[in-house]
């Protein structure tokens, strides 16, 4: 039994020869354990606090956004940043909202699609060629997107899209590591589900809508959650193709109005953050099981 | 049986007059379900790619039509002292990214598997994850913020306890190793929840085993858990690599690239030069160049991974 191995391997003479001095083996481990400890506390003290600084500075009075000590809890309640945010001409903040929208939900909607059709031809279709193509797609997941940055300009300049949502729309349509984790998901369904249906005379539409579909739930969710959030957080795209502030999205609008946004007002900038953190955060704490289950499966980041 | 049944469920089961059997039906389907997907990859990613390598070859604005160099964008490679310390930048980056981030993921990843309550665990959890989901150019606003000079919070904190300020972003030393804090903060929690799946996966009996043998928890560490978790640490290591050589949200907007270049990242050096200076054939050339670096890193890793990753 191979399996077996690793446990074989432990140096016995090493914890023999240590074993004399217990009480030095028990104070060494109760150091690391407390080392642990500390680090996991100090670490999540670390990601906590911007946050709750973000939040608490958010509700701030305007006039004393940059008072020092800092306050890393709400100490006012002042919501009036928000509304000055959301109802200020000269921001539009719910149609850059509405424009963020839009985007992450078109472009969830079909990726999701688009991705499990050609999953499902992938993982469970016979026709010519189905392997080389299926080839070419996992060989374009080595591409870094970085490379393809300046001839993606280019055609999108030559489409037309400058300064358009389709130029942030169009190429997220689909997604080769979409494709790849949902093929897996259909080629783990067993067989005779397909051929059952075959008999019952079902097409392949039908197959894949009825009976192959809803069977790769899991899968689905986690994609959706992701290709949502990498459109939702997506800051180069919109920074590249979007010229009109009427067109921004929330996260250009953040960066690039941020000086303009209430003539530098740190509270009004916080506030404006917090709108776009807020809906993450919600979901976050109540799907957070599924969101880090479906990441340690897939691997996707956000 | 009669409601499943369907006209294209017909012409798949039996011949038709068109001749359509059922092979020829099942290939049509699954051409037909790929279309989509294929389309947009070649428009979007493969034929982009053959553009990129022609541009290397091209000077090309993008208003005039592309002039023909030769070899001038590659010697111009070899000429570029900014894209030389823009690679070094980016190699620092990298480097300390990925190793922080992995060894903090780990780290974490095993203290939270450590036995607690699960509020205790819920809460651990959650604040170590969430940054990993806000919007990295958002919360780079919020730590330009609190690296500030004037009136910056971590600068207040540190002259608290009594420590003179540090110019965070605003000293070409110090700029890299902020990009790089705020890239810790953001990801390590996502490296975090990859090492633990892959603790996770490790069967207890092996640990229970050790135990009897006498084995203390270091040499739990040691020999049970790094073996195991090799393959997830090869895992991670090589798309943080992947990924850290990319980065630009970060960079581009706590720091802009500056000062003087000291966090000009190669992602951001590929935008000055494609998209503000607008001289796309070089910035292709430039992108080309880390498409092979990449290449031939991740070639290498796959090699070396033989020495060091234990797969079951």
């Amino acid at each position: 039994m191979t399996t077996v191995n690793p446990v074989r391997n432990i140096d016995l003479k090493a914890a023999g020869s240590s074993s004399g001095n217990v009480k030095g083996r028990s104070s060494l481990r109760f150091l690391g354990e407390g080392l642990l400890w500390l680090l996991m506390i100090v670490m999540a003290l670390i990601e906590f606090l911007p946050i709750s600084w973000l939040f608490a500075n958010s509700l701030r009075d305007p006039a004393v956004a940059y008072n020092l000590p800092p306050s890393f809890f709400p100490t006012e309640w002042n919501w009036q940043n928000y509304i000055t945010v959301i109802s200020s001409p000269q921001i539009k903040f719910l149609l850059f909202f509405f424009n963020s929208v839009k985007i992450a939900a078109i472009v969830t909607s079909v990726t999701l699609l688009t991705c499990s059709l050609a999953a499902f031809a992938f993982g469970r279709l016979r026709f010519p060629g189905r392997n080389m193509l299926f080839f070419m797609f996992l060989a374009t997941m080595m591409i870094p997107g970085t490379v393809v940055l300046v001839p993606n300009f280019i055609i999108i300049s030559r489409l037309g899209w400058i300064d358009s949502h389709l130029a942030l729309i169009v190429p997220s349509l689909t997604s080769a590591f979409g494709i790849f984790l949902l093929r897996q998901q259909f080629m783990s369904l067993p067989e005779a589900l397909m051929d059952a249906a075959k008999i019952d005379g079902a097409g392949y539409l039908r197959i894949f809508f009825q009976i192959m579909l809803p069977l790769i739930g899991p899968g689905l969710s986690a994609l959706g959650i992701f290709t949502f959030l990498g459109s939702w957080n997506n800051y180069m795209g919109p920074l590249l193709f979007l010229r009109t502030p009427d067109n921004y999205t929330f996260p250009l609008a953040i960066v690039t109005l941020q000086g303009y946004m209430g003539s530098g007002n740190r509270a009004h900038v916080l506030a404006g953050i917090m709108i776009s953190v807020a809906p993450v955060l919600a979901f976050f704490l109540a799907a957070q099981r599924f969101i880090i289950q479906g990441i340690a499966v897939t691997g996707l980041k956000g | 049986m009669g409601a499943l049944t369907s006209p294209e469920a017909v012409a798949g089961t039996v011949k038709t007059r068109k001749g359509w059997n059922f092979r020829k039906y099942e290939a049509v389907a699954g051409y037909s379900f790929i279309l989509p997907s294929v389309l947009t990859i070649m428009v979007f990613t493969v034929i982009p790619i053959f553009i990129a390598i022609g541009l290397v070859f091209m000077e090309y604005d993008i208003l005039s039509p592309a002039k023909f160099v030769g070899f001038e964008n590659i010697k111009m490679i070899f000429k570029d002292a900014r894209l030389g310390n823009s690679y070094l930048v980016t190699l620092r980056f990298v480097v300390l990214a990925t190793l922080i981030n992995n060894v903090l993921g780990i780290l974490l990843a095993v203290g939270v598997n450590r036995s607690m309550p699960g509020f205790l665990k819920y809460i651990f959890r959650t604040t170590l994850f969430f940054p990993v989901l806000t919007t990295s150019a958002s919360l780079a606003v919020v730590w330009r913020f609190l690296m500030a000079n004037d009136r910056g919070i971590l600068n207040y904190l540190i002259n608290q306890l009594g420590l003179p300020s540090v110019p965070w972003i605003s000293s070409t030393e110090f700029a890299i190793y902020s990009v790089v804090i705020y890239d810790v903060w953001r990801a390590c929690g996502y490296m975090m929840v990859l090492y633990l799946a892959g603790l996770q996966g490790i069967p207890e009996q092996y640990y229970e085993a050790a135990k009897i043998d006498g084995a203390n928890s270091f040499q739990l560490f040691r020999y049970i858990t790094l073996p195991l978790l090799s393959p997830t640490a090869f895992f991670c290591v090589v798309t943080s690599i992947i990924g850290a050589a990319q980065v630009f949200d970060n960079a581009m907007v706590l720091t802009g690239g500056g000062p003087q270049d000291a966090t000009r990242l190669i992602a951001l050096y590929i935008y000055e030069k494609g998209f503000k200076a607008f001289e796309m054939g070089y910035a292709s050339t430039v992108s080309v160049t880390l498409l092979i670096i990449l290449l031939l890193i991740t070639l290498f890793q796959f090699w070396f991974s033989k020495k060091w990753v234990n797969y079951e």
